[in-house]
């Protein structure tokens, strides 16, 4: 009797183990390919790449595409920390997003499947703007899946109430830093009405602020670059972060909030959202990423334009976005690939272009009047929104990702020491040499991908 | 009645004895002791996930010590919301314990108020005190300034960044007071009558026989607090990301960083042992001094 209790449980056993076995049989048996997106991003973000998804699967009847979807978080660890479990696992996707900052070290270490014939087959080299490719050691393992960069938007009630004149769309010609700041002190004013600099303004009352600028890593460079300066060398060994022209761009971003009081104080993400404060008119100008247009654009009682970018000692723009790649674990290479181009398609995915959320990777978006028609004619898209933003990808320098442990330069040294500026306990100058000293000392300047 | 007799029988018990508990042996093996052999070894070499893992001995340990400067804060964070955390906690948990057990209206409701924030999600709870915290539009800054004060730079100020921490945790003690109230439950009320008959007050009852019957409920209480505090990380990770300027980064916090943000396991498992045996020390030194202060049923007094 007890000899059959043992038997029924190794039964039970074994049948459990068959299960499992033929649970990961069972894909390979149908002649309809299969394939896995991964991406990020939000809720919005999320149905926009569904729709293109299933109109992918509506050209192609015999692939099928299952989506999987992370909720955007801003610095991308939770989705980095995802993608790792996945490597190690062996259970990557096919095709989809991935996190610039990791991209040298995953495609070095071959993760990725190198791109150069399949673009030189079917052409398509020429027809996207240079900077959307991702070279490491001249082979091409992703591209940008978008343009992306920083805009300057406004509020124009706020504006017309502080009677500040409407701001230059030409990139080329747009304010310069002293101009700019007196501006934001003709938008900004205490409970009492008050203006910074006048006698009385309580700086701990504000009720409407001049500017809010998106305080993380890839914001600064336009700043920072704009005034001559710049962060680590492209080499990935030499520190700039301490040359005088960064440290001044860092200063005048930090006297926005604790000299001239027209910026609230954003540490730690405990701000309400500056979207919500344009929208409410507590703000004058909010400068962030391109695609919060998304959100933006979706508000139709907010009347917004957009400006361009202050200058401190000339243009500059930047080119940042999220990488598309197609894994080398993939079963189904040129599936994989069909799916990435056509995600690189804006004829085939528009809505994500029309919507705001991103800007086309393709030439003939930017140089084309039809095309260019196609993106940027809709109510989305606020005036002036071409020569402001669209023209200045121009100008844009790609966000420096192929520097090598760029990631824990920031996170352990760079972030640190720019929050102690930004609450004041630090001046630009004192913080920031101190990290580049710090980071020289770290061992972590071990060159470029 | 005799011992039963080595033999067949006997074997049989032991068979059974293996069987039933092998579920437990196996998960203990393959969720427990598996994976600590693996970080142990992991600890051992520099390893990104990516590339192959190389061997290196224990440089992992010597570098948290002497090259990373953020290692040593980290723990300092760490042991400091630890130390203003559990005392704080125990106590006001204790007095919110004497109080709901004693006979007053509406003690039901009283008792699931107290327990509530028990049962909301951590994240979601954490982006509610963000909101909270919040220098400019804050709830509790509000009311400082309804009130005539300043504003406090909550979470945004490298001082204050911890007890803000501290407060929040506080507030969520629903689980320490209910295991108080358990235990204060237990107490029989003959020891109690005995104090009203000598003529003592309610310091007395609290001193002489509270306290006392309490104190294994309090060591209990304690450990398991201290535990959770030095394992410090949702907060940090949601609301603060270890700023401003590094006074909030958490062991934990740090831990992840190095092995999900930065790619270095190996460094990231040397730390998770360095905490494994922090935390251990920590328990011991409770329990070895506990002896001086701990009341146990049985023991001639």
């Amino acid at each position: 009797m007890k000899n059959r209790v043992v038997l029924f449980i190794s039964i039970l056993i074994l049948i459990g183990a068959g299960l499992c076995f033929a649970n990961g049989q069972k894909a390979a048996s149908s002649d309809q390919v299969k394939l896995t997106y991964i991406y990020w991003g939000s809720p919005a973000e999320d149905a926009a790449v569904k729709q293109a998804l299933a109109g992918f699967e509506a050209a192609n009847p015999t692939i099928k595409v299952e989506p999987m979807y992370l909720p955007g978080d801003l610095d991308g660890s939770t989705y980095n920390a995802k993608m790792k479990a996945l490597a190690v696992s062996n259970t990557l996707p096919d095709v989809g997003y991935f996190r610039p900052e990791e991209f040298g070290n995953y495609a070095e270490n071959g993760y990725f499947l190198k791109l150069d014939d399949l673009i030189a087959r079917d052409g398509m080299g020429d027809a996207y703007l240079p900077q959307t490719w991702l070279k490491i050691k001249g082979d091409t393992y992703g591209a940008y899946s978008a343009a992306e960069c920083q805009v300057m938007w406004y509020n124009k009630k706020v504006l017309r109430d502080a009677g500040v004149p409407t701001p230059p769309t030409d990139y080329k010609n747009a304010w310069n830093w002293d101009q700019f700041v007196s501006y934001l002190k003709m938008i900004t004013i205490d409970t009492k009405g008050k203006h910074p600099g006048d006698s009385g303004f309580n700086g701990k009352d504000i009720a409407r602020y001049g500017v809010s600028y998106d305080l993380w890593s890839a914001m600064y460079y336009p700043s920072v670059w704009s005034n001559g300066g710049d962060i680590i060398g492209l080499d990935g060994k030499t520190v700039l972060v301490d040359k005088p022209e960064t440290i001044e761009a860092f200063q005048n971003l930090a006297d926005l909030m604790n000299v001239h009081q027209v910026m609230p104080h954003v540490t730690g993400g405990t701000n309400i959202s500056p979207t919500t404060m344009l929208a409410n008119g507590q703000l004058g100008f909010y400068v962030t990423g391109q695609w919060t247009l998304l959100e933006l654009g979706a508000m139709k009682d907010l009347d917004f334009g957009v400006a361009a970018l202050p200058i401190m000692k000339k243009p500059a723009q930047l080119y940042v976005s999220g990488v598309n790649v197609v894994f080398n674990s993939t079963k189904h290479p040129e599936e994989a690939w069909a799916l990435q181009k056509w995600m690189m398609d804006p004829a085939k995915t528009l809505d994500l272009y029309t919507s705001g959320l991103w800007m086309p990777t393709k030439k003939s978006y930017y140089t084309d009047p039809s095309d260019i028609a196609k993106w940027l004619e809709n109510d989305v898209h606020p005036e002036g929104f071409k020569e402001a933003v669209v023209d200045s990808m121009a100008i844009s320098i790609n966000e420096p990702i192929k520097i090598k442990n760029i990631n824990q330069i920031w996170g352990d040294y760079l972030n640190p020491a720019i929050e102690s500026i930004w609450i004041g306990d630090k001046t630009a100058s004192q913080a920031l040499k101190e990290a580049a000293g710090k980071i020289r000392n770290s061992g972590l300047l071990q060159g470029s991908y | 009645m005799s011992l039963p007799k080595k033999g067949l029988n006997a074997k049989r018990q032991t068979l059974w004895g293996w069987i039933l508990i092998s579920p437990l042996c196996l998960g203990l093996t393959l969720w427990v002791a598996f994976p600590m052999g693996l970080s142990f070894y992991t600890s051992l070499t520099k390893w990104d996930m990516l590339s192959k893992a190389q061997f290196v001995g224990f440089q992992n340990y010597i570098k948290i010590f002497t090259e990373d400067e953020l290692f040593l804060k980290s723990i300092r964070n760490t042991l400091y919301f630890t130390v203003l955390s559990v005392p704080l906690q125990m106590i006001i948990a204790l007095m919110g314990a004497l109080l709901l057990n004693s006979q007053v209206k509406g003690k039901g409701v009283f008792r699931t108020i107290f327990y509530l924030p028990s049962l909301i999600p951590i994240v979601v709870s954490s982006i509610m005190w963000l909101w909270l915290f919040n220098y400019q539009y804050g709830l509790i800054n509000y009311f400082l300034h309804f009130l005539g004060g300043g504003r406090v730079k909550w979470i945004d100020s490298t001082q204050m960044v911890i007890p803000s921490l501290t407060i929040m945790n506080i507030w969520n003690i629903g689980n320490v007071i209910i295991i108080f109230l358990a235990g204060l439950q237990g107490i029989p009320n003959d020891l109690m009558e005995a104090v009203d008959i000598d003529g003592g007050r309610y310091w007395h009852k609290f001193r002489f026989v509270i306290l006392p019957l309490l104190s294994p409920i309090i060591l209990y209480n304690m450990i398991i607090n201290s535990i959770k505090c030095l394992q410090l990380f949702v907060e940090p990770y949601i609301m603060t990301n270890g700023g401003p300027v590094n006074s909030s980064l958490s062991f934990v916090l740090h831990i992840y960083n190095n092995a999900f943000k930065y790619g270095k396991m190996g460094t990231a498992n040397a730390m998770s042992w360095v905490l494994f045996i922090l935390t251990m020390c920590i328990s011991l030194i409770i329990f070895k001094t506990s002896k001086q202060w701990i009341f146990c049923e049985g023991d001639k007094q």
